[in-house]
C-alpha cells in the first residue's frame, strides 16, 4: 500500500511540472522584453547643448526596454542617430527632434493598459491605404473575433500606414520580419505579453482559419518549444510590466473546460 | 526575428505564413517535458540473488575440496 501511494505521489509531481499556464499569461508575467539600442554618431568636438540633449533623451528612455549610448566618428559631418534591433540597424535619425515619440505613443499606451488588465491580446490591424484591400480583410477580422468564445479578451486596433503620431511604433510592427517594409498589404500583429508582437497575417493571409489559430496559439498551454524560441518581437515601449491583472481567459475555461487545448 | 519565413518573396500569394501559425496549426507547439513513468528497481533483489548464488557456489566448492583432501588423508 505504501509503495502504491508513493508511485501516485511520484506521479502527481511530475504531472505537475507539465505547465498548464496559457502561453499569453505565462510570456507576461516571465519574459522580459529584449532591448533595443540607439547610439548617437558625433565627432569629438561634440557641443555642449548636445550632451545636454543626448542626457535628455537618456533620461527619457531610462524606464525603456533600449540602450542609449554615444559613439565618437571624426568624420561625420553632423550627429545622428541609429535605432537597432538585435544588432540590426533598421532606422536611421538626423536630429533628436525625430526621436520624440519613440519609447511610448497614445496606441501603445492603450495596448499595454489592456495587456494589464488581463486581456488575451490585442489585434493590431496595420492598413495598407488601400481601402479596396483592407476593407475586405478587416470585415473577416471583425466577424472572426465577434463569433470567437474569446470575444471578450481580445481587443482590436486599427493603425493607419501613415498615422504620424504613431510612426515609430509602426516602423517596428514593419520591423518585426525584413519583407514587411515593401509588402503593401494589411497586415494583423498579435500583440501580447510585455509588448511582444507576432509575425503578421498579411494580405490573403487575414483568414478566419489564421486568426482562430492565432487565438489557438495565446490560448494553449505554455510548451517547452514556446518557451525557448518565442516567436515575434519585442516592440519598444515604456512601462513597468509587474502587477498585471489575472488573465481573463482562465475564466472563460473555468466556465466552459470543453474550450481547453494544448 | 525569424529567419523561415523572411525569404525574399516575389507576390503576397508565395509568402509562406509565420512559423507559430504553422506549427499551432500542425500541432508542433505541443510538445511537454516528457513526463516520466515509476519503475520498479530490481538491482538490490538481483544484488542479493547474485551474492547468495555466488556465497553457495564458493561454500560448493570448498566443501568438495576438504571433503576430498580428508579422503586422501584417510586413504
Amino acid at each position: 500500500m505504501n509503495i502504491l501511494f508513493i508511485r501516485i505521489l511520484a506521479l502527481a509531481g511530475l504531472f505537475g511540472l507539465a505547465c498548464t499556464t496559457k502561453v499569453s499569461e505565462w510570456v507576461l508575467l516571465n519574459t522580459a522584453p529584449e532591448e533595443y539600442q540607439l547610439v548617437c554618431y558625433h565627432t569629438s568636438q561634440a557641443s555642449e547643448s548636445m550632451r545636454q540633449q543626448n542626457e535628455n533623451i537618456a533620461a527619457e528612455l531610462k524606464n525603456a526596454n533600449i540602450k542609449f549610448r554615444t559613439a565618437v566618428r571624426e568624420n561625420e559631418k553632423s550627429p545622428w542617430y541609429e535605432l537597432s534591433y538585435k544588432n540590426i540597424p533598421f532606422a536611421r535619425f538626423s536630429n533628436a527632434g525625430e526621436l520624440k515619440g519613440l519609447s511610448s505613443s497614445p496606441v501603445r499606451e492603450k495596448i499595454a493598459d489592456e495587456i494589464m488588465a488581463g486581456k488575451l491580446c490585442v489585434m493590431v490591424f496595420l492598413k495598407s491605404g488601400d481601402e479596396a484591400k483592407d476593407k475586405p480583410r478587416l470585415n473577416i477580422l471583425r466577424k472572426t473575433v465577434a463569433t470567437s468564445p474569446f470575444r471578450s479578451v481580445i481587443t482590436l486596433t486599427e493603425l493607419e500606414r501613415n498615422d504620424t503620431d504613431e510612426l515609430h511604433f509602426i516602423s517596428m510592427l514593419l520591423n518585426v520580419e525584413d519583407d514587411l517594409k515593401d509588402l503593401n498589404e494589411p497586415m494583423l500583429f498579435g500583440v501580447f505579453g510585455r509588448f511582444r508582437a507576432l509575425e503578421p497575417l498579411a494580405g490573403r493571409g487575414i483568414t478566419g482559419e489564421n486568426i482562430g489559430l492565432m487565438v489557438d496559439f495565446l490560448t494553449a498551454d505554455c510548451s517547452c518549444l514556446i518557451k525557448d524560441d518565442l516567436p515575434g518581437a519585442s516592440i519598444l515601449f515604456t512601462n513597468k510590466w509587474e502587477n498585471p491583472m489575472p488573465a481573463m481567459v482562465n475564466r472563460i475555461f473555468d466556465e466552459d473546460p470543453s474550450l481547453l487545448h494544448h | 526575428m525569424m529567419e523561415q519565413d523572411t525569404t525574399l518573396q516575389n507576390t503576397i500569394q508565395e509568402r509562406p505564413l509565420p512559423k507559430w501559425l504553422t506549427d499551432q496549426r500542425d500541432g508542433l507547439n505541443q510538445y511537454q517535458p516528457e513526463i516520466l513513468e515509476m519503475k520498479d528497481d530490481r538491482s538490490l533483489t538481483f544484488s542479493f540473488a547474485f551474492t547468495g548464488i555466488l556465497i553457495v557456489l564458493v561454500v560448493a566448492v570448498l566443501s568438495i575440496y576438504v571433503l576430498k583432501k580428508r579422503r586422501k588423508d584417510i586413504i
